[in-house]
């Protein structure tokens, strides 16, 4: 299945693994387009590949002739998920760029400023929900991970043991 | 402390990870004490709030996002017990679906030009209040009607039966609810005197065996079946087994299927019955102790179908129950061996085999689910009973991971449409208008004077349209729901805009309802208001106001309440202010003490929602069953205490298999079935302007089987023509889609209002629900001609 639809890929007949490799916007525009609002499921950016999406999507990501690379799953502990889920019950395929109605939704938008840093030692802070995305390495790390997001140190596998979560704005008073 | 973090606490100590298995509850409670469930973190300039999702009867617990008063953003809520963080793509992407550019703003009425108008709320009001008193003036309290919803609040259900039942004096209210849940609310009143299941959603970890009866799980509730795939991939002796008439993607994840013909499942159950007793694999001692035996009217000729003549017009045929015996159950079921069966059902006599050992075997769990495959059936009561037999005769019920289990389609088809008792026969918690002291509790507790409310049924929602086309209807209020898509065989209820009768539908956003109604409200939507759903494990969920609607739109609730008001009405809404939690804590007393107990107004604000009956503040996961169920008082066993009439004990139907109302032939040559997919939710409305969802699914198409395809000349995408007796539509074709039916049928998803599936459908009509068969129709298929 996963051979006849790479051979349909390499002839050009999955218009949107085409535009990802020559897609001139950033990663942060092109991860926002796949995305209703920062933290929904991204849509699914190709055409169908068949049912066993963890074949490429799988905890390290794979790397595919002449297609690119698969990003991992950022579920790797995600309570009730793991590779014998139904992965298009929260990702779906586009089957066309129209709209219904037009909408004036507009949603959450990721956080772009920088996580920070208390001093210039100090790890940065975690400025993004974790929720549903224990995989902190899915993003942070690889050939898909973006270059101002990449980890200097993937080997280092628990994350949050140096970058806290943003829980609250303002500081604490008595 | 205060209420987010008090929710946190109480969702970490008591609900978050009941049923996983040790490891990973160990994880997920590590990372629970990490933080990483913690409700909404991340991004401290938004706030979240709990709401169950808006669509579908699983009734997921979601955290809503809002930010500078807009809702910006959702996440499955961990706290929740329904679905512990997940969510499917429609719960993922509800914020989209309240911003559509076409929302309805303000209060219109169509002008002689045929067109809307905007006009003020006060002016509308005042049209309704004047339209239903002329009517019931005139024409009596027949003349006017209500047609409600699975998806009002409770507090809009609540607001509409008391303004038709104890102000109008009307019993024609009934909600859509009608067309997919009612053969499951008379499967269960007719075996245990009281609605809705006995066991939880605790069950997908509990059982077994999972036997999916008509019930494309994945689709329909996806994240219940995404429970039981964890419990398999965790156990990997669970079963999935698929009965149906169709390949699903649910088929992709079950063990066993079983292909059955339209109406098959009569005789599958029946089968499986003759072979558990044949075999003695029942519970004797079980039944003796908890069941009698009953039987009905069985003639095919005194039932029908509720189409043609006299009954195609106002179909009220009622059963007439007596006594039986395993004795006459077993003479009964010698019709039903397995080679007959198979010929029936077109089930392999093997499988009817191998389906009775897993019901019998007394040391695994059994569950069977079943939505919209058995209740939208010409027997769908009967399907329910026999589904429910062969739970009694082997003793497989009111235990963990034992149970039947018909899950529900809409949000609140539970919470509204069943506990309020908003159908036309109904009152709160169970009772009923036909019975003297059921009538006699409602008058009490709403001050009515004796014999106010009427003692005859109203119209059924079928026969609500009928007679709204007839004319007999004069004045009718639609609200929450969309009958012009979602009504069977619509041409019967085609309608101009000032006919003579007066239509006022309350929305969100324009319709082919709102299309034909000569008064168009403005509804505030999910979390927009305050607001409450009954999902289908018995939980009451409660959500707060988090936005303010958008133009004029309000509540449902709110909308009946003025009216009521204008009529000189408002002494059944005597609350000033806020009524909300006065509302409901009267419409609870209905419960209290009956073993329908629902959890208090405060309670609800504070927990994920809690299983009625809620007793001393505890809920009740397993009805009926002892060391659950504060009303059994037995130390083992089951107690099924609401059936009064029957000593207490459950009902075994015998009930037979009887053909469907119309079958193919040469003209028509193959079957249609019709239903939803993952992506869009009923009729569209809302789904269809989420972009994501759209896109994903822009168009409904026809599901053909390859061989079928091939010898009609079709191709996948091609376009082509489907016809029935009553109607044709035009649209493109899918083969080896998401979903493959049986050699000689077609299936069409009722989502999209340029392709009108229900124009096909046949309004036939389960005999004792009333609750149309929208599986089973006779078209004919061919091409037309082009690409889609
Ligand atoms: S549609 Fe149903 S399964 Fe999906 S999120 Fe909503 S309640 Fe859950």
């Amino acid at each position: 299945m996963l051979g006849l639809a790479i051979v349909a890929l390499a002839a050009g007949c999955a218009p949107g693994v085409a535009a990802q490799a020559s897609d001139a916007r950033s990663p942060a525009v092109v991860r926002a387009s796949r995305r209703a609002y920062d933290g929904a499921p991204p849509v699914i950016p190709h055409a169908p590949l068949g049912p066993d999406c963890t074949a490429c999507h799988d905890e390290t990501g794979v790397v595919l002739p002449e297609l690119g690379f698969s990003p991992p799953s950022p579920h790797e502990r995600t309570q009730g998920l793991s590779a014998a889920s139904r992965c298009v019950q929260c990702h779906v395929y586009r089957e066309t760029d129209g709209e219904f109605v037009a909408s004036s939704f507009v949603g959450l938008r990721q956080d772009l400023r920088r996580g920070t840093r208390q001093h210039t030692w100090a790890p940065p802070v975690r400025p993004h929900g974790r929720f549903l995305r224990e995989n902190c390495a899915a993003c942070h790390t690889g050939p898909a991970a973006r270059e101002e997001i990449r980890t200097t140190h993937p080997e280092r596998v628990r994350c949050e043991q140096c970058h806290a979560a943003v829980e609250a704005r303002g500081t604490f008073r008595r | 402390m205060d209420r987010r973090e008090l929710l946190r606490n109480l969702s970490i100590a008591t609900a978050g990870v009941a049923a996983f298995s040790c490891r990973d509850r160990a994880e997920a409670e590590r990372l629970a004490a990490d933080g990483a469930l913690a409700r909404g973190e991340g991004n401290p300039d938004v706030t979240w709030d709990k709401a169950p999702c808006r669509y579908c009867g699983t009734g997921c617990g979601v955290l809503v996002g809002v930010q500078d008063g807009k809702v910006v953003a959702a996440q499955g809520d961990p706290a929740s017990p329904v679905n512990r963080g997940l969510l499917c793509v429609k719960g993922y992407h509800l914020p989209g679906f309240l911003y559509g550019e076409d929302r309805l703003l303000y209060p219109q009425r169509r002008g002689a030009d045929g067109t809307l108008q905007r006009i003020s709320w006060d002016e509308a009001l005042d049209l309704i209040a004047e339209k239903f008193g002329d009517a019931l003036r005139d024409h009596g309290p027949e003349s006017v009607a209500v047609y409600g919803s699975g998806q009002w609040t409770v507090f809009d259900g609540y607001a509409a039966l008391k303004w038709v039942k104890g102000g109008m004096r009307s019993n024609n209210l009934d909600p859509n609810a009608r067309l997919c849940m009612a053969s499951a609310v008379v499967g269960f009143m007719t075996q245990f005197g009281s609605d809705e299941p006995m066991g939880c959603y605790e069950d997908f970890e509990a059982g077994d065996d999972f036997v999916l009866w008509g019930n494309n799980m994945a689709e329909m509730h996806p994240v219940l079946f995404s429970r039981i795939l964890e419990h398999k991939r965790q156990n990997p002796g669970v079963r999935i087994v698929d009965i149906a008439t169709r390949q699903t993607p649910t088929t992709d994840y079950a063990d066993l299927f079983v292909p059955v013909k339209p109406n098959g499942d009569l005789a599958l159950a029946n089968g499986i019955l003759h072979v558990l007793v044949r075999d003695g694999m029942v519970d004797r001692s079980f039944v003796e102790e908890n069941c009698v035996l009953r039987r009905g009217i069985e003639d095919l000729d005194a039932i029908g179908f509720g189409v043609g003549g006299e009954a195609g017009e106002r179909y009220g045929f009622k059963d007439e129950p007596r006594e039986s015996s395993w004795d006459e159950l077993v003479e009964f079921l010698a019709d039903y061996t397995p080679e007959r069966v198979a010929e029936l059902a077109g089930v392999p006599a093997r499988q009817v085999e191998v389906l009775a050992e897993l019901y019998g075997a007394r040391d695994r769990g059994t569950v069977s689910l079943w939505c919209m495959g058995v209740n939208q059936h010409v027997r769908g009561t009967w399907m329910n009973n026999l589904i429910t037999d062969l739970h009694l005769v082997t003793g497989k019920i009111g235990r963990p991971g034992n149970n039947p289990f018909s899950l529900t389609g809409q949000p609140s088809a539970c919470g509204t449409a069943r506990e309020v008792g908003t159908l036309a026969h109904r009152l709160p918690a169970d009772l009923a208008v036909t019975v003297p002291e059921h009538r006699a509790r409602a008058e009490e507790i709403w001050g009515l004077e004796p014999g106010t409310i009427d003692p005859k049924p109203g119209y059924h929602a079928v026969d609500m349209f009928r007679a709204l086309s007839r004319g007999d209807v004069k004045a009718m209020w639609i609200q929450t729901t969309n009958p012009w898509v979602s009504m069977p065989n619509l041409a019967r209820f085609e309608r101009k805009p000032g006919d003579g009768s007066f239509v006022v539908v309350s929305d969100i956003y324009p319709t082919p309802t709102t299309d034909v109604a000569d008064l168009v409200l403005p509804a505030a939507a999910w979390v927009e208001r305050e607001g409450m759903f009954g999902n289908s494990e018995r939980r009451t969920q409660h959500w707060n106001k988090m936005v303010e609607p958008p133009g004029e739109a309000r509540e449902d609730a709110w909308q009946i309440v003025e009216v009521a008001r204008r009529m000189g009405m408002g002494h059944l809404f005597p609350w000033e202010g806020d009524w909300h939690e006065a509302m409901y804590e009267e419409y609870r007393t209905f419960g209290l003490g009956i073993g329908k107990d629902l959890a208090s107004y405060q309670e609800l604000k504070e927990t994920p929602g809690k299983l009625w009956p809620v007793v001393d503040g505890v809920e009740t996961r397993y009805r009926y069953a002892a060391g659950y169920d504060p009303y059994v008082k037995k130390s083992k066993g089951v107690h099924f205490y609401k059936a009064k009439s029957y000593g207490e004990r459950a009902a075994i139907w015998l009930r037979p298999w009887h053909p469907p109302a119309e079958v193919p032939d040469a003209e028509f040559p193959m079957w249609l079935s019709t239903g939803r997919i993952l992506e869009h939710w009923h009729t569209g409305s809302m789904t269809r302007r989420v972009k994501e969802l759209h896109q994903a699914a822009p168009e409904a198409y026809v599901e053909l089987n390859r061989a079928d395809a091939a010898e009609l000349g079709i191709k996948d995408g091609d376009r082509v023509r489907v016809a029935s007796r009553r109607g044709s539509i035009e649209l493109p074709a899918r083969v080896d889609g998401r979903g493959k039916p049986a050699r000689g049928s077609v299936f069409v998803p009722f989502f999209d209002e340029h392709h009108l599936v229900n124009e096909l459908t046949l309004d036939a009509m389960d005999n004792l629900s009333k609750e149309p068969d929208y599986k089973k129709a006779a078209v004919r298929v061919e091409p037309v001609g082009g690409k889609s």
